[in-house]
Order: C-alpha cells, then structure tokens, then sequence
C-alpha cells in the first residue's frame, strides 16, 4: 500500500527516469569497514550510468560528494543506486562522511 | 571512539546550533515564553521524526522509496530554509510593531503562527541530522562496540550541544539590539545553507538541470572536501565547485531575501 502511494505520488515526477533506467550501465561500489572499493572507478563521460553502492558493514557509511552533489547514508548490509548524470570529463572526490580518515575515493570520467 | 565523537558531534551540531540560535533569537523576541515551549516541543517531535526516518533508511533498498526518500528530505531541506526565512522576516516586522505598541495588541493569531514555525523548524531540524546519526549509532552497535558507542556518542552529544549553548550565550550577552540583527542574519546564513543543499541534491538526483558545472572551481582555496571546508559548506552553503543553477539560486535567495529586509524595516 505505501509503495503503491509512494510510486503513485513520484512515478509521474520520475517517469522519464524509471523508463529508461534499466538499461543504464551498472557500476559497482563496495564499502566495507570504512573502506571504499575500489577507491578510483572509471566511468564514460557524457554519459549516464548507475552505481550501486553496497555498504557490508560491520558500521554505516555515508556516501558523500558535494561535486557529485549526492549524499547518501547506508546502513550495515543495505545496497542503494545511485543515478549519474552525463559528467564532463574530469576526476571527481567522494568519501564516507561516516569515516573521512579511511574513505576517500574518486570517480574518474574519461 | 575518536571518529564517533566527530561523527555524532558533526551530525547533532546543526540541530543543536538552530536551536539555540533560535533560543537566543526568542530570548530578545518573546517575553512570554510561548515560543520556548514551542522550541522544545517541535525538538521533542524532531527525535520521534528521526527515529521514524532512520528507520526508514535502514529499510528501504529499491530505486523507485529510494527516490522517494530523497524527494523528502530535499522537501524537508527547503520546508526548513523557507520557514527559517519567513520567520526571521515577520519576526522583524512584527517586532517593530510590538515595540511600537508597547506589547499591546499583536493578535494571538499571528503570534501563535510565528511559534508554530519555530516548532516545525526545530523539528526538521533533528529530523534530518537526526535521521543519519541513528543510522551511524545502529551501526555501530551492529559493529558490537559497546564502549566507544556509549562514549562517543554521549561525547558528541554534549560537545554539540557545549557548542550551540556558547554560541546562544555569547549571543544573549549582547544588547537586545545587536543579540536580534546578529541571530537574525545567523538564521539566514543557515537558511541559505539549507537552500543550497537542496539546491544541490536536485541537480544530483536528476531533477533539475546544472546548466554550467561547476562555473568555477576554488577548491585551492577552501577544499570543500576536508573536514573544515564540509562544515563551512554546511553551515554557510560554501561550494568550491559551484553549479550555475545552485549559484543563481543562492543568489537570487538573498536578493528576495535583503529587498524584504529592506522592506520590513521600513514598514
């Protein structure tokens, strides 16, 4: 019932997205421990793809850029996608705001 | 132990802060105390709403709550900076009135308006911060560590809050004049930082358009990506890479913002 209210509300605001969605490109993107695997991940510029982040504990993790403006906090054992947008090229910062000493990673768009 | 200290410090400082920027704020406003009780009812209701939506965090795991999740928490990002805004404004403007009548006739209507927003404010507030520091507490339970949970945690806690009660202190220590202007543009300052974000987190969910990203970048200067630089982002809306949509709209939010200063100080 709450995700039929949820899709009904939002499917209008995201049909562009939802439709096409499935055949984005998928990257992958472990955090474990505070930890980010791996820590520089390669993607095609000017092109739109999905990450999916997947946060194996044991703690939370955030993951968090304001370059890529995303901001995203998973707890222990969830998995999440994220949508990115076509990026110019360039290397873009992001880290586990939840562990800023070990956390640091970078996507680079070539 | 160390990074949870940091973590629940980072995470409750905002709330903590706008409440007691707010506290001081209502301390130079309202003589009654109605607004204080409202300040604490709405952080009251902030750590049930907080319990609520770090629960739902830990739940969700499908693109489509995914989205939807995200669409309410940019909402309750621009509900706060809105209301923060309208509040500082009419507060400023009915203030002069009250001084004018001597604290005679505001009606009851209006005022119980004003402290209905300082509730809700209050409340997102925690809400939203509050939300990520149960998410970052669950795991570290998950974690088993016991100890630097409680400790850290606990640590955290009263920094933030040793934090926002010497800010609403050294506020409250100035003349009621200087104590208003100066929480008044505090309040801005965060509203807009609130503004921003939200601003922010529309381009990366897709949803508005950057149009030119960034426009420039001075992370040389102050890097947005260390620990300093984040909080400064945070609190005053500073990026080193700025989109031109979130720079038009910060600029376009003090603009409105400063014509209406103007405004209500003459009226």
């Amino acid at each position: 019932m709450k995700h039929a209210l949820h899709s009904a509300v939002f499917g209008l605001f995201l049909a562009s997205t939802a439709a096409i969605a499935d055949d984005l490109p998928t990257y992958k993107l472990l955090m474990k421990d505070g930890r980010i695997i791996p820590e520089t991940l390669e993607v095609p510029a000017n092109t739109r793809f999905r990450l999916e982040v997947r946060n194996e504990g044991p703690g939370a993790a955030e993951f968090e850029s304001l370059e890529l403006k995303k901001e995203l906090v998973l707890a222990p054992g969830v998995t999440r996608n994220l949508v990115f947008y076509p990026m110019t090229p360039g290397t873009y910062k992001f880290f586990d705001d939840f562990h800023p000493e070990t956390g640091q990673g970078r996507i680079v768009a070539k | 132990m160390g990074n949870a200290f940091f973590v629940v410090w980072r995470e409750s400082l905002e709330a903590f802060l706008i409440a007691g920027i707010l506290y001081a704020w209502l301390q130079g406003n309202d003589p009654g105390g109605k607004g204080k009780r409202a300040l604490f009812i709405g952080l009251a209701a902030g750590v049930g709403l907080a319990l609520l939506l770090g629960l739902a965090l830990l739940t969700v795991q499908d693109e489509l709550s995914g989205n939807a999740l995200e669409a309410f928490q940019i909402g309750t990002l621009l509900v706060a900076a809105g209301l923060i805004t309208q509040m500082v404004l009419w507060m400023r403007k009915n203030g002069r009135q009250m001084k004018a009548r001597l604290h005679a006739d505001l009606s009851a209507a209006a005022e119980k308006s004003g402290f209905a927003g300082v509730a809700v404010v209050a409340a997102l507030a925690v809400a939203r911060e509050g939300a990520e520091t149960v998410i970052f507490l669950y795991g570290m339970s998950q974690e088993g560590d016991y100890g630097a949970l409680i400790g850290g945690a606990l640590a955290g806690f009263a920094g933030a809050a040793a934090t926002a009660w010497l800010a609403a202190k050294s506020l409250a220590r100035l003349n009621i004049g200087l104590l208003l202007r100066l929480s008044s543009i505090l309040l801005l300052v965060l509203a807009s930082a609130l503004f921003v974000a939200a601003i922010d987190r529309l381009i990366g969910a897709g949803w508005l358009t950057p149009m030119l990203d960034p426009v420039w970048d001075t992370s040389l200067l102050i890097d947005d990506s260390t620990k300093a630089g984040k909080l400064l982002a945070d609190f005053s809306g500073y990026r080193a890479r700025p989109a031109l949509t979130t720079l038009l709209a910060w600029a376009g939010y003090w603009i409105v913002v400063f014509i209406a200063w103007r405004r209500s100080g003459h009226g």
